[in-house]
């Protein structure tokens, strides 16, 4: 085992150097973004739309793809549709779960020397800033970066990247529950008539995390002392939470994801969605590369293809995913509304957020039932 | 079988010990089987000569002791010895025939010979000729499982010297057949035996098979052997009383030595009610406290008192029980009752006072009892 | 050293050699699950740094969820048994129509799976949108008849669909009687219900405790049932709790470690107890001779019989599959169709789900290699532990007896940290998975083949020794051909319970190796309802047809030369 501690202490000097080489790049700019990248030579080549700094016909040479994602089975299919759709030579494969088992997995695998994985997907900021310490990232700077606000870029840039947003507020089931009666505001959540007919994420999610810090912020403590009063029952993903509703089996949820709740209504459901005016709470899609790749081309030529329009637009567009992109040229959603045409909500000091983790783990375990 | 030393016995067993997690099933038994000879392993169930049998057949690993098989040990404790079955060059019929569902008649014969590498001429030749002798030629080819208890004995027995073992051993091989079919099997097997001239160690608990059949008897019991003797000897003359009572029925007679009468060969000894009984010692040591064993057969019966003044003795008819062949009667005499049966020819009937009488020779004194476990 | 005193080389050698594959298989994991379970220091540094009984006492912060389990477990416990002992009774022992045809159908919910029969009446008999009480209501009904998300509704489906084990176990003992015990009572006058109360059942009481100590262990044990029908209502069992907590971030891996091994402490005496009553109780009953059990003419009472056969079956197999077959074709589940809810897209989507597809492959193939693989090493350990009389037989059996202690999903997690360290690279590959299987299913393949095993006369194997064949020679010849058809059987039942595996598969599939049941339980994470239906009916759909199959083959592999 001593081994693995002394790979993991020479991986983390190494990723050091890295990283101080890196601190230079804003300084230099976007202009030659290339030159920082590892290993790299050339400059950046145009494919398809987009530009990008890998070697595609490595990457198509390497032939695969291994991502892994915390979306839910549908959505990260779908993901690597959209990449094989246009890469068809890359043969890709993946593993889902939610945020916090997938990170579980991930470090166990790399504390054991097992590198399988090329590229990671979190709904949470707070693992993906922890990763990015263990030097968990591969360093890449996309040619892409440069359509997206430093804040949505791993600090400094070349770890990872927002790939989208994910924003949630309340929605209901219209059988159930009367227009009248239906919540408007966050405080709606706790009225007691929803008690036992209500339904909330595991806090495995990092939505569910964003929201209890959000609105722990704006509201205090006793919010969520209230909203343990309600009986909520937990479920892994926001396709469940939205059949549930659909079918009526939950009269509310009190974090119904904007992305379900288009796929549902054009199922047909009755289901409304209430954007409370206090804003959505939001969680970032976070992608990034993972260091010692086995097919580390193909890891980079994912990330740029993920960063670039065409991947942004899928991101967008595919109704298993529905995400809203925070890329500064993004076009509106399906339904014709632009992420930034909400008002969003996330945590005002991210690290103070990630501090909060045992403590939401703990009371939010305690609420569902745990 | 003439090239062997007649000095060396075939099999010797030596001081055999076993015990089934922490029970002895043998405690110490000790015998040598000839070359050819056929020996039996008498006794009741429980008295451990089965699992004699399967410690000589290398089924069974020994707690102690030795087996030697022409004067080579197949297992030792000192020397650390153990030769596993299949190396021991045995060869053995089982109680359940252990016939094997899934093969032919002739497979089942010629498994011996296959696992010797014979070549399949040879094997044919050899199965067939097996397969006759036990009168099971037109079998050849039907599967095992269609044969009746009666023919699964003699395809057992087929396979077993089909490949000419030095040893047999038969382990109660006739127990699961009818009254009638084992008779007859009886007197096939020692033909075959003899026709064979295999050694071979036969166990079962039926006396008449084993006087029937055996050169020579080991009487177990308890893990012990209680005698070793030719079948005559064990049947005339009992070494204790419960060879004497298992080895065909017998009336035993306990009481004092009485010295005084000795008359030559005859030793002589006083009931508890004084009545003075005649016997044979046959070379055995006689204590103060004796037992002598009469067999039921040997018992006269008569309504006048016959010629001769010793061993004859009034008694009393208490019940007869008609057996057929024979008939066994129950007679009270002097506070005892005795046994005696007699082929059937005056009426007697309960209740009759009547005489009886016995040879002195036919009398016999029994040796010292062995130590029993305390059970 | 002597040679001749060390005999039975090869065969000491294979016995041996499979006690230590058996022995790593098992207690490998097991050094990790307890190194865990000990760990009392940070979570995410590997080997531990800090030892200490502290996660044992964090259990009891979860009074509820020991309560739950308890609850859940017994009531499905009794429910399986009160099936299991009419159903047998019914089928073994009366002359209801069609007996044969129905003791075959008993075996079909085990089949189906838990998961299947779980994800059904999730969707009958929700309290809102279960199709059962959409109906009722549409009759005129308010509220729910019937809600399947109480802890009775969830001991319910596990009793339905964990709980065939009973009857299997019952029918076994009721076949072994002797019939003239119960003709000697019903000759004394006794009325057939009162032969029943007062003779049949007293007689099969071992047979039923050591089943119910069984099935009671498979209850403490069961995840999917419980996942799928406690989730929704709060409700959390010892197994989706540990699932729950160790799928979050931060993990609680060590809390989830401990309450494993304290379940298997109460799992260990429960198999111990096991063993006690079913060593007592099979003297009783079980002479070892084949009886042709009688049957009793029950007269008219039979069509009430064959109407409580109907009755499970329909609630076990029909109504389940029919359900979700019908679940399969909407767009949103309801119990009333209509035209625009009408949809193909449930099965366009299972077929070019790329995952299902590929993990429906793997599944089968896993299947294959596990039940051969198995078969083997099984077959040996059986033979080892019950034939050989080599010393240390006993340890082996309990080792190998060991993983049905634990339930799966626990001992995933030892075989994750044990296997990932492992130098040889099988971490995220089917080969991991065939081990994890090949560990799992131990005692379950070496119990089957062990009672084939004492059904053969032990003098077979011995005359062929007697003849001068070795070990290997006879075994070849004599004990492996005797043991086929039983072997056979017990190849089958090793292929289904790995295709149909849940707990240590969800933990231990990678991005290369996924196998169809995990898949099912995340499709119903994160898809519909619909296509989850969909999902489980194309699985049922295939590993039947791959039955059928496999039934035709080894039918021919089976059939004995002569017969």
């Amino acid at each position: 085992m001593t081994g693995f501690d002394k790979n993991s202490l020479t991986r983390r000097t190494l990723l050091k150097a890295g990283s101080a080489l890196a601190v230079a790049t804003p300084l230099i700019g976007f202009a030659a973004p290339a030159v920082l990248a590892q290993g790299q030579t050339k400059s950046p080549t145009k494919v398809l739309d987009f530009m990008t700094n890998a070697d595609v016909a490595k990457a198509e040479q390497e032939g695969q793809l291994v991502f892994y994602c915390h979306e839910n089975e549908a959505g990260t299919a779908g993901i690597m549709q959209g990449f094989s759709k246009d890469f068809p030579k890359i043969k890709t494969s993946y593993v889902r779960a939610q945020t916090g088992a997938l990170y579980n997995k991930i470090l166990s695998e790399r504390s054991a020397g097992r590198f399988d994985v090329d590229v990671i997907q979190l709904s949470d900021l707070a693992p993906a800033v922890d990763f990015q310490k263990k030097g968990g990232y591969e360093h890449y700077v996309s040619p892409e970066s440069h359509a997206y606000k430093p804040d949505n870029l791993s600090t400094p840039v070349g770890s990872f990247f927002w790939t989208g947003v994910d924003p949630a507020g309340i929605a209901y089931n219209t059988d159930k529950v009367s227009s009248a009666d239906a919540p408007k505001t966050w405080h709606d959540i706790l009225n007691p008539k929803f008690k036992g007919h209500i339904s909330a994420k595991i806090s495995a999610s990092g939505l569910q995390f964003v929201q209890w810090y959000c609105l722990r912020e704006m509201y205090g403590d006793k919010f969520w002392k209230e909203f343990a009063k309600q009986n909520a029952h937990a479920f892994d993903s926001r396709v469940q939470l939205f059949d549930r509703l659909a079918k009526g089996d939950d009269m509310i949820t009190s974090i119904g994801e904007y992305p379900a709740y288009i796929l549902f209504k054009s199922k047909g459901a009755k289901v409304e969605f209430v954007a409370p005016p206090d804003g959505l709470v939001a969680t970032p899609l976070i992608v990034g590369a993972v260091s010692k790749a086995p097919h580390p081309e193909a890891s980079k030529l994912f990330v740029d293809w993920a960063m670039s329009k065409r991947g942004q637009a899928w991101y967008q567009t595919n109704p298993n995913l529905y995400y809203g992109s925070v890329r500064t040229d993004a076009p509106p959603m399906p339904t014709g509304v632009k992420l930034s045409d909400f008002k969003l909500i996330y945590p005002k000091d991210w690290d103070e957020y990630a501090k909060t983790r045992d403590v939401f783990s703990k009371e939010w375990n305690s609420m569902i039932g745990l | 079988m003439d090239a062997t030393k007649p000095t060396q016995p075939h099999i010797e067993v030596r001081n055999l010990e076993m015990f089934y997690g922490g029970v002895p099933a043998v405690r110490g038994v000790s015998f040598d089987v000839q070359t050819g000879e056929q020996l039996t392993l008498l006794g009741p169930s429980g008295c451990g000569k089965t699992t004699t049998l399967r410690a000589i057949a290398g089924l069974e690993k020994p707690t102690a002791g030795e087996i030697l098989i022409d004067g080579k040990p197949v297992y030792s404790s000192t020397r650390g010895v153990n030769i596993p079955a299949e190396k021991r060059g045995l060869s053995m019929v089982f109680q359940s025939y252990a016939i094997w569902p899934h093969m032919t008649v002739f497979d089942n014969v010629a498994y011996g010979l296959r696992v010797r590498r014979t070549a399949a001429a040879e094997i044919k030749e050899r199965v067939g000729n097996a397969l006759s002798l036990v009168q099971m030629s037109e079998y050849a080819d039907r599967s095992a499982s269609q044969l009746s208890g009666g023919q699964q004995q003699r395809v057992a027995l087929a396979r077993a010297f089909v490949f000419s073992p030095s040893v047999l051993l038969f382990d109660e091989p006739l127990s699961n057949l009818d009254a009638k079919l084992r008779a007859d099997m009886r007197i096939e097997l020692r033909d075959l035996q003899h026709r064979l001239g295999i050694t071979s160690v036969y166990v079962t608990h039926d006396l008449e098979e084993a006087l029937a059949m055996s050169d020579r008897i080991v009487v177990m019991r308890g893990g012990l052997v209680e005698q070793t003797g030719s079948p005559d000897e064990i049947y005339r003359l009992p070494s204790s009383a419960f060879v004497a009572d298992f080895v065909g029925s017998a009336n035993l007679i306990r009481g004092k030595h009485r010295a005084d009468l000795d008359n030559g060969d005859l030793t002589a000894l006083e009931t508890a009610v004084g009545q003075i009984v005649y016997g044979m010692a046959y070379g055995r040591s006689v204590g103060d406290d004796i037992e002598f064993s009469v067999r039921t057969v040997h018992l006269r019966i008569s309504h006048e008192r016959p010629a001769g003044s010793i061993n004859v003795w009034p008694a009393r008819i208490e019940q007869t029980v008609f057996q057929g062949d024979f008939t066994q009667v129950h007679i009270g005499w002097g506070g005892q009752h005795l046994i005696a049966r007699c082929a059937a020819m005056e009426p007697i009937e309960a209740g009759q006072e009547i005489f009886i009488a016995v040879e002195p020779k036919r009398v016999v004194l029994l040796g010292p009892a062995n130590p029993r476990p305390s059970q | 050293m002597p040679s001749t005193g060390s005999p039975l080389s090869v065969q000491k050698m294979a016995g041996y050699g499979v006690a230590a594959v058996a022995a790593v298989l098992v207690l490998y994991p097991v050094f990790y699950l307890l190194q865990a379970a000990l760990d009392v220091g940070d979570p995410q540094v590997r080997p531990p740094t800090e030892y200490g009984l502290d996660n044992f006492s964090g259990i009891l912060q979860y009074p509820q969820i020991l309560l739950n389990t308890l609850t859940v477990s017994v009531a499905a416990t009794v429910m399986a048994l009160v099936f299991g002992f009419v159903m047998a009774w019914i089928l073994a022992r009366t002359n209801v129509p069609g007996r044969k045809i129905f003791e075959q159908l008993m075996a079909v919910p085990y089949y189906l799976t838990p998961l299947l029969g779980a994800l059904a009446w999730s969707l009958l008999g929700s309290p809102e949108s279960g199709f059962i009480n959409q109906v009722w209501r549409a009759i005129g009904g308010s509220g729910a008849i019937i809600d399947v998300n109480t802890p009775y509704g969830i001991a319910w489906v596990m009793a339905l669909f964990e709980g065939s084990v009973a009857f299997v176990m019952i029918a076994a003992v009721m076949k072994s009687m002797d019939p003239s015990l119960e003709e000697a009572s019903q000759v004394m006058g006794a009325s057939r219900l009162r032969t029943m109360l007062r003779v049949t059942l007293p007689l099969v009481t071992p047979g039923i405790l050591g089943a119910a100590i069984f099935v009671f262990a498979e209850m403490l044990g069961s995840f999917a049932v419980a996942l799928v029908l406690g989730t929704p209502n709060r409700f959390y069992v010892i197994t989706t709790a540990i699932y729950q907590l160790t799928q979050q971030y931060p993990p609680k891996i060590q809390t989830a470690a401990a309450m494993g091994v304290s379940l298997f402490a109460v799992m260990f005496v429960m198999l111990f107890l096991y063993r006690r009553v079913v060593k007592a109780g099979s003297y009783v009953t079980i002479t070892g001779k084949a009886f042709r059990p009688r049957v009793a003419d029950v007269g008219a009472l039979r069509y009430f019989l064959l109407g409580i056969c109907v009755l499970y079956l329909l609630a076990a197999v029909a109504l389940p599959i029919l359900t979700l077959l019908f679940a399969s074709f909407q767009k949103i589940a309801v119990a009333f169709p209509t035209a625009d809810n009408f949809t193909l897209n449930n099965f366009r989507m299972a077929m070019s789900m790329n995952a299902a597809r590929s993990a429906l492959g793997n599944s089968l193939l896993l299947g294959f290699g596990t039940a051969t693989v198995g078969i083997v090493l099984m077959g040996l350990l059986a033979w080892l532990i019950y034939r050989s009389r080599l010393p240390g037989a006993g340890a082996i059996e309990y080792v190998v007896m060991f993983p049905q202690a634990v339930p799966r999903l626990v001992f995933a997690f030892g075989m994750m940290w044990a296997w990932v360290v492992f130098p040889i690279p099988i971490y995220g590959t089917l080969w991991l998975l065939l081990i994890a299987y090949v560990t799992v299913f131990l005692p379950l393949g070496v119990r089957t083949i062990a009672s084939v095993m004492m059904q053969i006369d032990k003098s077979l194997e011995e005359c062929a020794q007697m003849c001068g064949a070795s070990w290997t020679f006879r075994t070849r010849t004599v004990t492996v051909p005797l043991l086929i058809p039983g072997l056979v059987a017990a190849w089958l039942l090793l292929f289904i319970a790995s295709v149909r595996e849940l707990g240590a598969s969800i933990l231990l599939m990678g991005p290369h190796s996924k196998v169809i049941t995990p898949a099912i339980v995340e499709s119903w994470f994160g898809t519909s309802s619909e296509l989850t239906a969909t999902l489980a009916l194309v699985q049922t759909l295939v590993v039947a047809a791959a039955m059928v199959v496999l039934v035709a083959v080894t039918r021919r592999i089976g059939a004995q030369p002569g017969d």
